[in-house]
């Protein structure tokens, strides 16, 4: 009896565990953080904080911690995962690669940060996630021209970079001015791969190679092919943001000075904390992240939605995008979307004018074709998620009595036939009374 | 040799017109429609070499009804010429009959394929 009494008590607060995430809600609120060591909660507390005011509740575990599950009776207990764990070999609890492939498929967002001693299954984990470690275990990037300059003459492992993608959604309105300090491995991105970009990029004169041992052979990385930092946009809207270097979290590094090697400046402060900061806004969603509502389209004059348009016809269609701002939907403003009247090839390609509110609208004319089409909106762009709407609606040709009465080009015909009746009343009259 | 044809041209012309003086007014009259019809029926075609062959079906009525109408008026003028020795005993008045019903069918079918 107690406990069908705890049983109806607890089931009151299962409504409160589905307002935690939701289409409509879309940034992520609760999530799992996996560390090697305990001590890098204090170590990297400034990244942690950072996320935290934001309103995202961390839940710190050991990766091999036997009671850490991503989901439990099919329904996910976290809305983000950041693997700040690159020395482990096997997760605890439930969690494997399956595991975190699942977990990003169905939607959720994944931050992963390796380092020099990464093991094999944070590599294959980066692999299944389109990016791929060096394969020398021992290899770390190096860059004679552009390291960080520091009192000690260090091994040009730890670099300083500022060679950054340009993308205001990606990383936030503001320049960073002051490069970036790495040290860790570096990644390259198949080429065949067009979900994966390069956030930070190593100079055209970085290598990777082991620093401790002579290097024997041309290093397979090189370059500006080497990535340091990445993010991926999976095409169900999830993000995962790939990092060669757990160490640039970390508040060390945050504080830090930094001078590139070759420049006269000395920044006081080093760029890892806008970069970084302004990143993880973009990874959980809080920027860049649309929803398209509201498909209207009708017939020029009227209001609501036929079923059926006509060859010819003039029509208004509509749509209202809106971005999620972290807290609310602010209305999008672009002026490059475009929507296509589509049957097998687009026939009608238009931009969209938008009312600045998130309404974007256009008129156009049926084309003289009639068949089945498609209003289609694909919107792909750099750093925001995609869109993908169509509505079918059929388009059909004339009725027989909606052509037109008299043909214009046809009028000297008309003339002629009733000249010529005209010219027979005429003839008989004069035919009938001629003497 | 040049010189002979045009000079029998000319021969044949100035008795052509000597003739044609000589027949009849209401003759005339028919012979002056016959060239309304015909003169309309080549404005159609000019029209349609310029323009193209759009609603050929109201090239096609507008053409008939002028080319209908020079044959009745045609054969009205066969009938109705006293000279005629075939026609001697058809009274005027019932070839006048014929062609008034030929014509009315002519126009019933014109406007209906005109479109």
């Amino acid at each position: 009896m107690p406990k069908l009494a705890l049983f109806l008590i607890l089931i009151h607060f299962l409504p409160f565990l589905c307002t935690s995430f939701s289409p409509e809600n879309p940034s992520s609120r609760r999530v799992l953080v996996l560390l090697d060591d305990l001590a890098l909660k204090s170590s990297h507390s400034v990244y942690f904080k950072s996320l935290q005011s934001r309103g995202f509740e961390l839940d710190f575990k050991l990766a091999d911690d036997p009671k850490i599950g991503l989901q439990r009776y099919g329904q996910y207990l976290y809305d983000g995962l950041i693997l700040f764990c690159p020395t482990t070999e096997r997760f605890g609890g439930s969690i494997d690669l399956a595991a975190i492939l699942d977990f990003v498929d169905s939607g959720h967002d994944l931050i992963i940060a390796a380092d020099n001693n990464a093991s094999d299954l944070i590599r294959e984990i980066a692999t299944e996630c389109g990016v791929d470690f060096d394969e020398d275990p021992a290899a770390m990037v190096i860059d004679h021209t552009s390291y960080a300059v520091s009192e000690t003459e260090g091994d040009h492992t730890l670099i300083a970079s500022d060679d950054f993608i340009k993308s205001n959604v990606l990383l936030g309105s503001e320049k960073i001015e002051a490069p970036v300090l790495f040290q860790g491995i570096g990644h390259s991105l198949s080429p065949a791969n067009s979900l994966v970009l390069k956030v930070l990029s190593a100079s055209p004169s970085a290598y990777s190679a082991n620093p401790k041992s002579k290097l024997s052979s041309p290093p397979s990385l090189t370059g500006s092919a080497i990535s340091l930092v990445s993010i991926l946009q999976a095409r169900n809207n999830a993000r995962i943001l790939i990092s060669g270097s757990l160490v640039m979290f970390s508040n060390r590094f945050f504080r830090s000075g930094v001078q590139k090697a070759g420049t006269p400046t000395k920044h006081e402060k080093s760029g890892n904390e806008q970069f970084l900061t302004e990143l993880s806004k973009w990874v959980f969603h809080e920027r860049g992240h649309l929803k398209a509502v509201n498909i209207q389209h009708h017939k020029d004059g009227e209001a609501d939605e036929p079923s059926m348009y006509r060859i010819n016809d003039d029509l208004v269609y509509s749509v209202e995008i809106y971005e999620w701002s972290g807290r609310s939907w602010e209305p999008y403003v672009a002026d490059d979307v475009q929507v296509q009247f589509y049957m097998m090839s687009p026939y009608v390609l238009k931009n969209l004018s938008t009312d600045k509110k998130g309404r974007y609208f256009t008129a156009f004319k049926v084309p003289d074709v009639y068949g089945v089409f498609q209003f289609k909106v694909e919107y792909q762009r750099l750093g925001y998620t995609s869109l993908s709407l169509s509505k079918q609606i059929p388009v059909r040709p004339y009725r027989h009595n909606e052509y037109e009465r008299f043909i214009p080009a046809a009028y000297p015909y008309y003339g002629a036939a009733f000249s010529m009746m005209a010219g027979f009343f005429i003839f008989t009259a004069v035919h009938l009374y001629n003497k | 040799m040049a010189r002979s044809t045009s000079k029998d041209a000319q021969a044949l012309l100035h008795s052509f017109r000597s003739a044609y003086a000589a027949t009849p007014t209401n003759l005339k009259i028919i012979d002056l429609y016959v060239g309304f019809a015909v003169f309309t029926a080549l404005i159609q075609i000019a029209y349609i070499a310029i323009v193209g062959s759009f609603p050929f079906n109201a090239f096609l009525s507008g053409l008939l009804s002028c080319i209908g109408t020079a044959v009745l008026a045609v054969c009205l003028r066969i009938q109705v010429n006293r000279e005629n020795k075939e026609f001697k005993d058809l009274p005027p008045e019932r070839a006048f009959a014929d062609f008034v019903l030929c014509n009315l069918v002519l126009h019933l079918v014109i406007m209906n394929f005109l479109g």
